[in-house]
């Protein structure tokens, strides 16, 4: 029966999840990093850099994940051989580090003027003061935001079977073809598992954002 | 009396168009002097060139004779102090980090030194009580004593002042120049931008007019504020004389 069918195939399934929570990981940390020193860039830096800063978002904003995906992985395997998984880590981490520069700029950008020339005033560094005054208020901005970002790119992940990475959305296809049909059950528990996932993630955000709140800075959902 | 900030020939121009025209100006040791003057007149233009907030076109700056350059700014504002219009304390600090971030990251003080020295400051401008609040749980005027304790906590030679009050409901800039008082008493150099009257006739050695770019007259409160040598001051004056009268 299916349920027998499932329960065998649950390793399989696990399995995605993990490799698809590494995706998630690996291309939202790639996003956080070059995503913050690109707003930076872009929010400090000289004309040239914001420029080039604007170019590389719209470029990776205005094209479709699978096409990225896809050119990422067949594009650099003309060059060097490339693991599926370091491919689609790649493409979906530029992808959302055009996304997350989005995010962070505009939370920079939030923070007052004079917060930085308060800091510059007391006879705080330029470098210094971005970290320890802009950074810490923009972060309380953007976390709102940062939480769809991390439910966008969870779904994103379900893409990478394009270039054969065998994450969740592949193994479910896997089962599907190996027992004949069954579509709408397997797809049904795939999607309850990308469900909680999502949730809870929220949920942690969610926590994070509330220990980072002070007054001034409480969160501004309905 | 010593020379402790010296002010020589400021010029500042936006595009083609200059609001400082040569503005040089002296504070010895000790000296409070207010800075009066119609609106976009240069005032705060001036305080932001003196400590190079706003670099100057032209002109040159010096604290205890060491003359401002781009190299020792960050140095130099450490002893050259600015309490701002809208307060500018930091929104994610408490005001006890407000006041201590200074002495603790900037001059490199032990926690327990800085923590020490904001308590005092902090003391001194009455906000012992509400160290462990954030900006936006205290009213103007407590922000705006904070940050003066967040100032004062970097052992500043010389306070600019740019228009304290004028961010303030009328009933809260009493307690505002009442600590402004009590440092001019107590010896502190300062450069006061500011329309209190009572302030500059209580506590300010010179009263300095500026219109236009320019410094029109300087002389002390009694002077100014009686029998000014310009027609412009006199003008003036009556002009916030009558606003004051409304
Ligand atoms: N960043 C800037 N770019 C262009 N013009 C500026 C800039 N900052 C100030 N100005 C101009 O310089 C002039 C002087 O401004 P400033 O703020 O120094 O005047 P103020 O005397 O402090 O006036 P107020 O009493 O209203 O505070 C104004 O005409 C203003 O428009
Ligand atoms: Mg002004």
């Amino acid at each position: 029966m299916i349920w027998n069918t499932l329960y065998d195939n649950l390793p399989y399934l696990l399995h995605g999840t993990w490799i698809a929570l590494q995706l998630l990981a690996g291309l939202l940390a790639i996003g956080l990093v070059l995503g913050l020193a690109l707003a930076l860039v872009e929010v400090y830096g000289g004309r040239l850099a914001r420029v080039c800063g604007i170019v590389f978002e719209r470029v990776f904003r205005g094209i479709p994940a699978v096409v990225l995906l896809l050119l990422s992985y067949y594009g650099v395997s003309d060059f060097i051989e490339i693991p599926p998984f370091l491919a689609a880590v790649l493409a979906l981490g530029l992808r959302s580090t055009a996304y997350q520069s989005q995010i962070f700029r505009g939370a920079i950008q939030a923070v007052p003027v004079g917060q930085m020339m308060a800091a510059r005033a007391l006879g705080m560094g330029r470098v210094e003061a971005i970290f320890r005054i802009v950074i810490p208020q923009a972060m309380r901005h953007a976390i709102g935001p940062w939480t769809n970002e991390f439910s966008s790119e969870l779904k994103a992940t379900s893409l990478a079977y394009v270039i054969g990475v065998i994450e969740l959305t592949r193994q479910a296809k896997y089962i599907i073809s190996s027992t004949q049909g069954n579509i709408l059950i397997v797809f049904g528990v795939v999607a309850i598992i990308y469900f909680i996932i999502n949730r809870l993630g929220n949920i942690a955000l969610y926590r994070l954002e509330a220990r980072m709140t002070v007054p001034g800075f409480e969160r501004r959902r309905a | 009396m010593s020379t402790v900030l010296r002010v020589e020939s400021i010029v500042k121009r936006y595009s083609d168009h200059a609001v400082l025209n040569g503005v040089s100006l002296e504070l010895a040791r000790g000296e409070a002097k207010v800075i009066m003057g119609p609106s976009g007149t240069g005032k705060s233009t001036l305080l932001r060139c003196i400590n190079h907030l706003t670099p100057p076109d032209e002109g040159r700056v010096f604290l205890e004779g060491e003359e401002l350059t781009s190299e020792n700014i960050n140095k130099i504002r450490q002893r050259l102090a600015f309490v701002f219009q809208d307060f500018n304390l930091f929104l994610h600090l408490t005001v006890l980090d407000n006041v201590r971030i200074g002495p603790r990251r900037i001059l490199g003080q032990s926690k327990e030194e800085a923590t020490e020295r904001a308590l005092t400051e902090l003391r001194r401008v009455g906000l012992e009580d509400r160290a462990n609040y954030y900006p936006a749980q205290l009213s103007g005027g407590q922000q705006q004593r904070a940050s003066i304790a967040r100032a004062l906590a970097m052992d500043p030679k010389v306070i600019l002042f740019d228009e304290p009050t004028s961010a303030l409901d009328p009933e809260l800039t009493g307690e505002v120049v009442a600590v402004m008082k009590q440092l001019a008493s107590e010896g502190m150099t300062m450069l006061v931008v500011s329309h209190e009257v009572a302030f500059a006739r209580s506590a300010a050695d010179k009263i300095i007019f500026m219109e236009g770019g320019y410094i029109v007259e300087e002389a002390t409160p009694e002077v100014i504020l009686r029998n000014p040598r310009s027609d412009r001051t006199r003008g003036f004056l009556k002009a916030i004389g009558e606003q004051e009268a409304v």
